[in-house]
């Protein structure tokens, strides 16, 4: 089993995920066994504006462990992690970082800007 | 609410609590959708300008499957949304001082929108040019609006193309005008569109010598 140490920075209690990746999640938003689509099926809330499709930053994650597990970053995702607040060199955008290795072992920070920069509204269309 | 055509819709957004919505041209907000008691988030590029109005509005089409369009789809004039945003990188944060070419195909032409928009509000303003795709006239969106952009002195480049050939078709446009043509590599290209097309026009761009960051994409 591949194993997720999901860590808040907002200061959420941590969370643990055992997973095989043969069969995991799947069926949420991002790339079929990315570490999104791993957490969001293992109701770990993770931002993912855009819906997983690589096209913002907010599902932007710290990988501090088992970076090269993951398959490997595009030039979009790239592009992309460039405009990321906080990036550092084991950033990921978690839509896209897929774990493939059933062994693998991962810790993931979840930056706490990446909660705060998120505002809400309510909106009614009009005539 | 707007009916561009058959299978396009703009709805115009107010906030409940009458505050205005703060954003760059090209971001988009990211709407909540609860089906079938799961809930969703996707995300809706912003059509209208910063200057405009309170109202924003989202531009969205048919497409199979799309269960989040068919949800916009089904409300009417007074339902609530929520929604999160805005959001993205693919934005004009302000007016260019280099020509710019803004490539779109469809409604990827709503973040398009605004930026241009912004672009013709600068006092003195570089050349713009406008390459926009779709499978037949009636899905060129916002004509009028374009065509008073073509007064301004926008050269706006229409192709009508169906989905097999249109980023063939906008390729090699791109390679005749902005490649072949001349040697000037200063330009900016902000290219929107689905699918694999919009990355085929980034490597086109960033490998005929444009730079990485002055070629500007979002792929849906």
């Amino acid at each position: 089993m591949a194993k997720i140490r999901v860590i808040f920075e907002s200061g959420d209690p941590e969370r643990v995920i055992e997973f095989n990746p043969a069969d995991a999640p799947f069926h949420h938003d991002g790339q079929p066994g990315s570490i999104l689509d791993v957490l969001l099926g293992n109701h770990v809330h993770l931002e993912h504006a855009c819906g997983g499709n690589c096209a913002c930053t907010t599902c932007h994650v710290i990988v501090k462990s088992g970076f090269n597990k993951l398959s490997e970053s595009s030039e979009q995702e790239e592009d992309l992690l460039d405009k990321a607040p906080g990036l550092t060199p084991t950033s990921r955008l978690a839509c896209q970082a897929v774990i493939d290795d059933p062994d693998a072992e991962l810790v993931v920070v979840i930056p706490r800007y990446t909660i705060n920069q998120i505002s809400e509204g309510v909106a009614k269309p009009e005539p | 609410m707007r009916d561009h055509n058959a299978d396009t819709r703009s709805l115009f957004l107010r906030l409940v609590d009458g505050g205005r919505i703060s954003f760059t041209p090209g971001q988009f907000i990211s709407v909540s959708l609860t089906l079938d008691g799961d809930t969703r988030v996707r995300p809706y590029t912003i059509a209208s300008s910063p200057y405009d109005t309170d109202a924003i509005e989202i531009c969205f089409n048919q497409v199979p499957g799309g269960v989040g369009v068919r949800y916009l789809f089904e409300r009417k004039v007074g339902d609530e949304l929520q929604f999160t945003g805005p959001f993205g990188a693919f934005t004009m944060d302000r007016a260019p001082e280099r020509e710019c070419v803004f490539i779109a195909e469809g409604t990827a032409i709503a973040p398009i929108r605004p930026m241009i928009r912004r672009a013709l509000d600068a006092g003195t303003r570089p050349a713009l040019s406008l390459l926009y795709a779709a499978p037949d006239s009636s899905h060129l969106l916002y004509r009028e609006e374009i065509e008073r952009w073509s007064k301004e002195g926008v050269d706006f480049v229409p192709v009508l193309a169906g989905a097999a050939e249109l980023y063939d078709r906008l390729i090699a446009e791109v390679q005749r005008r902005w490649i072949d043509a001349d040697s000037d590599r200063t330009r900016h290209f902000y290219v929107c569109g689905v699918g694999k097309g919009v990355l085929r026009l980034r490597d086109l761009l960033r490998g005929a010598g444009y730079e990485r960051r002055a070629v500007h994409y979002e792929q849906w």
